[in-house]
């Protein structure tokens, strides 16, 4: 595997000096890197775009077709109506509970998982993480009706609990990814250690968590983002208004022969506030981990 | 002990032990609407309901997600947390009851004489399996042709055949009528059409029906989408498909009729398309988003002038496993009452099911009188235990009919012997 | 097995112990009366008769199953390349050295957190024949429009384009991986006068590798198990072309009240999964470098 590492024979150029045709070459590349970069992040903010403006529309400039770029009218007090619409703070808040602690649970259990399955050697390991994988391929729908059995069993239904507590005993995506990760990592990082006497958990705390701050991010970002915008999971388990989510919540603007869709783009932008903000927060704790040429 | 006080004790006792047997019994009632104007509808039938009943206390609970699928009460039913009542769609009673996930209300309305008599006919039917009643009709709509009168003016076509005191436009001419108003660019593309017939609720079962087709037999264990008139029926979106250019009238629904297009830009409120088949609620929709737009509505057009249309509309049910179903017929008696339907018609501008309810004008305004006199004489789709996959199966073959696929006959017997092979298992 | 490896089997269980949990609660009881049910005539609710294999033999005169499994396919095939190509390349415009970057994160990775139905909006009009982005831009290069979500031929291959909206998330992924790779590496290959070119197809394309995988398998996954865009976008049409399985399979379950022949269909797909998943994971080991294995 090594061997991949191994260069091409190259000649030793000589260090050339800033000349103008290197500094050019830098400037161009920027620039053009920069443009593309560009071009595709407009392309990939146009759903968002799009959400914006017609949340801003009046009801009556929704039926003009082709559909104007910008409001002509900018109704401001959509997001207001839509805020009174739904008891928007109040699902708020329940969106905020379950989604934080799916994530806690789901970054504290796939992180003892994956390093059970990546960076202890035992017998069976691969195999039994070949049962994790083919958890992945099982067709949600004919698990739906039978999981709401076992929760009715459990007198879960109608709380929280349906929503939360299965993070804390891991998901096979995650368990998946941290592994591919923790696989990244050498093997001799934890052997040393061993060897100078440290116990497994000492081992897993000191030198491999930090180690996979970066994965345990994307993990942390994917669990809360999941959680917040579930539908299904709400949808089957709860049945008291007062704990109904986000997702159910947005719902209320599309009924069987009409869609309310300013509304429910201002509602949609608001729902979708806090991820981003979120996200511009967490993006960068995990960029502050990339320093790992430390890994002597 | 003297007398008086033991007396005392055993009234307070006895008051007490009554109240108890007299207390208040809950049930619950899942409601999967989400518009705001019918959700203050039914929350207003249910405070007049528990103003006059004390000892049952309906709480609504308002649950999304309905459509055909019904995950949600499939799933609480089968985990025994399900409601006391359940507002389902009319078509799929049958369905749903065949799967053994409703209540059998033979008990009540037996005990009730002369109640079905009470509801029109085509929405008694649909609440019928096997003999035995499973729902309750609540309110209902029917289907009709809209017309925009600015645009047909504008295409120099006659107005005048419009007007439903002239009856329906021959289904036969209707195309070529309209046909005027169609407008194509440079590439040939339309950018403007007369009448797309099985668009909006175009569905197959309005022209099979508009053709005098019958889509079942009378026993409900033969599917006979091979009917003369059901195949006539089909054939007219085949010649009408022809007439447009299967490619051409696919692309123009693309472009300004897409599947998940908000109401707002149906074709029709955006002055695209001068007909449309569609049912009442548009009159609601135009309100809001075409409010200054001139049209008008009639018959939906038939071969030989006969006045045709169909509706669909909702039910209460009591699922198995509610916990009270006293309680809960008690309750959908009332909704689906004399009581329950005027408050509900009144607000929400649906239309009744109660016949009687009918003849009372003050409940409607002005521009409901067509549908009103529209609906004694509607029809209502066969109560089928495989109706949604009989409605699939039409659909298909309705597809490959106007994409210029398949010929109507073909495809109508493609769709019979799928559905039949399905329905055969309710029929041994 | 010596004491060593003895002691080792039972850390690791500890270890993995929640998921087993979690593997007995939330996921065998599930699968188990799916697979009786799969061989009943189960509505979904009341009794279910035994039927044997009546289901599973139901599948080969059943032409819709056929036309599922080959729209499900077809989508696959296209779309888990296409979606590692994009996220790598997303990954890459993420991970440029410029100041804002931070912003271009968020703008890639905004669509995968957006409700379906807002990006289905957009993309509904992305695609429209007339006035449409896409064929605006086709136009300029002088191809006649296309129909995009009415063309059978054409729409699976609109639904891979809006997956795309989603490879988001799977870039985030491949750049957390990037970053994890030393840069002393890198400074090794510029002493010896490579370029970017060089970096990349040297040290970093061969590092992700364990991430490309996951990136296979979840696309697989995820490919095979396709339902919401065309639940949403395209009712399956036009003419079933975008009938996928899962949302075939799901019209049994729910509408149709035919739960014993939608747990066959989830069988099959489970166990068909498995067996591709499995060969993918037994033949990654020729080009997946995990440094943990030395």
């Amino acid at each position: 595997m090594r061997d991949s590492l191994k260069l091409p024979d190259a000649p030793l150029v000589p260090r050339a000096g800033l000349t103008t045709d290197r500094l050019m070459g830098i400037v161009n590349g920027q620039i053009v890197s920069r443009l593309i970069v560009l071009i595709g992040a407009v392309l990939f903010l146009l759903p968002l775009f799009w959400m914006i403006v017609t949340s801003l529309k009046p009801v009556t400039e929704i039926s003009v077709f082709p559909p104007t770029v910008l409001p002509q009218a900018w109704k401001w007090s959509n997001y207001t109506e839509a805020f009174r619409a739904i008891p928007f703070a109040r699902y708020f808040a329940n969106s905020s509970i379950i989604a934080v602690c799916s994530t806690i649970g789901a970054v504290l259990s796939n992180f003892l998982i994956a390093y059970g399955f990546s960076r202890i050697q035992w017998r069976g390991r691969d195999t039994v993480f070949m049962v994790v994988l083919a958890t992945i391929f099982i067709p949600f729908p004919v698990t739906m009706i039978p999981l709401v059995v076992v929760f009715s069993k459990l007198h879960w239904i109608n709380t929280y609990l349906p929503l939360i507590v299965p993070s804390f005993f891991g998901n096979a995506f995650f368990i998946f990814l941290l592994r591919q990760f923790l696989m990244q990592l050498p093997m001799e990082l934890s052997e040393a250690a061993r060897i100078d006497g440290a116990s497994e958990l000492q081992v897993m705390r000191q030198i491999i968590l930090p180690l996979a701050k970066p994965a345990l991010t994307v993990v942390a970002i994917f669990s809360f983002i999941n959680a917040w915008n579930d539908f299904l999971g709400p949808l089957l388990y709860l049945q008291d208004e007062r704990l109904y989510t986000l997702a159910i919540g947005l719902q209320a603007f599309r009924s069987t022969h009409d869609v309310q869709i300013t509304l429910l783009m201002a509602a949609s932008t608001l729902a979708v506030l806090p991820i981003i903000v979120l996200f511009l927060i967490f993006q960068r704790s995990f960029i502050d981990g990339i320093t790992t040429g430390t890994l002597k | 002990m003297s007398q008086r006080p033991v007396r005392f004790m055993l009234l307070t006792l006895s008051l007490s032990l009554s109240s108890l047997a007299a207390a208040q019994t809950e049930v619950t009632f899942w409601n999967t609407s989400t518009d705001p104007i019918d959700l203050k509808g039914y929350a207003r039938i249910v405070d007049s309901f528990n103003k006059a009943n004390p000892d049952v206390k309906v709480k609504m609970v308002q649950v999304v997600g309905a459509e055909t699928d019904s995950a949600k009460l499939m799933s609480a039913v089968a985990g025994g947390t399900g409601p006391d009542v359940y507002l389902l769609d009319r078509f799929t009673v049958a369905e749903r009851a065949s799967s053994g996930l409703l209540t059998n209300l033979d008990s009540y309305v037996k005990a009730d004489a002369g109640l079905s008599a009470k509801y029109l006919p085509f929405a008694w039917k649909e609440t019928q399996f096997k003999g035995s009643t499973y729902a309750l009709p609540f309110d209902t709509d029917v289907r009709m042709l809209y017309y925009r009168k600015d645009m047909l003016k504008a295409a120099g076509v006659d107005l005048a055949q419009f007007d439903p005191k002239n009856g329906p436009i021959s289904s036969k001419r209707i195309m070529e009528i309209v046909s005027k108003v169609n407008k194509t660019d440079g590439t040939g593309a339309y950018t403007q059409v007369g009448f797309i017939p099985w668009y909006g609720q175009g569905w197959h079962y309005t022209w099979g029906y508009a053709y005098g087709g019958k889509f079942a037999d009378a026993t409900g264990c033969q599917v006979t989408p091979t009917d003369a008139g059901v195949t006539a029926g089909f054939q007219f979106l085949a010649d009408a498909s022809k007439a447009l250019d299967p490619q051409k009238a696919q692309a123009f629904l693309s472009t300004y009729a897409a599947p998940t297009n908000p109401p707002a830009q149906d074709p029709f409120i955006t002055g695209k398309m001068a007909l449309e088949v569609t049912g009442d609620w548009m009159i609601a929709n135009i309100k809001e988003y075409a409010p200054n737009m001139q049209w008008g509505v009639t018959y939906i057009p038939t071969p030989d002038g006969k006045k045709v249309s169909w509706s669909g509309g909702w039910s209460a049910v009591i699922p198995k496993g509610a916990k009270n179903v006293d309680g809960a017929y008690k309750f959908i008696k009332y909704m689906t009452g004399e009581a329950g339907q005027s408050i509900y018609v009144k607000d929400t501008k649906h239309f009744p099911t109660y016949k009687s309810l009918l003849s009372v004008n003050s409940l409607y305004g002005p521009d409901q009188q067509f549908e009103r006199a529209l609906l004694p004489s509607s029809l209502s789709r066969p109560n089928l235990p495989v109706g949604a996959l009989y409605w699939d199966e039409l659909t298909r073959a309705q597809n490959t009919v106007v994409l210029g696929q398949g010929d109507p006959a073909s495809a109508l017997a493609t769709a019979k012997s799928r559905v039949q092979s399905r329905l055969n298992r309710f029929c041994r | 097995m010596s004491l060593q490896e003895r002691k080792n089997m039972l850390l690791g269980l500890t270890f993995i112990s929640p998921w087993i949990v979690g593997l007995l609660a939330f996921i065998l009881y599930p699968l188990a009366s799916s697979a009786y049910y799969s061989f009943t005539d189960f509505s979904g609710f009341g009794a279910a008769n035994w039927i044997g294999w009546d289901n599973y033999t139901r599948m080969f005169d059943d032409p819709i199953f056929a036309k599922s499994v080959y729209n499900t396919l077809y989508y696959t095939l296209l779309a888990v390349p296409i979606g590692v190509v994009m996220a790598l390349v997303l990954a890459l415009a993420m991970n440029q050295r410029l100041r804002e970057v931070a912003l271009y994160r968020a703008a890639f990775y905004l669509p995968s957190v957006l409700p379906i139905f807002a990006l289905s909006f957009v993309f509904l009009f992305l695609m429209n024949p007339r006035y449409g982005l896409f064929n605006y831009v086709l136009g300029l290069f002088h191809v006649a429009p296309i129909n995009w979500l009415g063309d059978p031929k054409w729409s699976k291959f609109s639904i891979v384009l809006l997956a795309q909206l989603g490879a988001g998330q799977y870039a985030l992924i491949f750049l957390a991986s990037i970053k994890a790779i030393p840069q002393t590496l890198y400074e090794a290959v510029e002493l010896d006068g490579g370029n970017g070119w060089h970096k990349f197809w040297y040290i970093t394309l061969p590092l992700i590798t364990p991430i490309i995988l996951y990136d296979v398998m979840i696309g697989l996954g995820s490919g095979l198990q396709i339902l919401t865009p065309a639940y949403i976008l395209t009712n399956g049409g036009p003419v079933d072309s975008t009938l996928f399985y899962v949302y075939y399979l799901y019209k049994n379950a729910f509408s149709f009240g035919d739960m014993g022949y939608a747990s066959a269909l989830s069988w099959l797909l489970f166990i068909v999964s498995v067996v591709l998943a499995v060969l993918v994971f037994r033949t990654s080991n020729r080009w997946v470098n995990y440094e943990a294995n030395g």
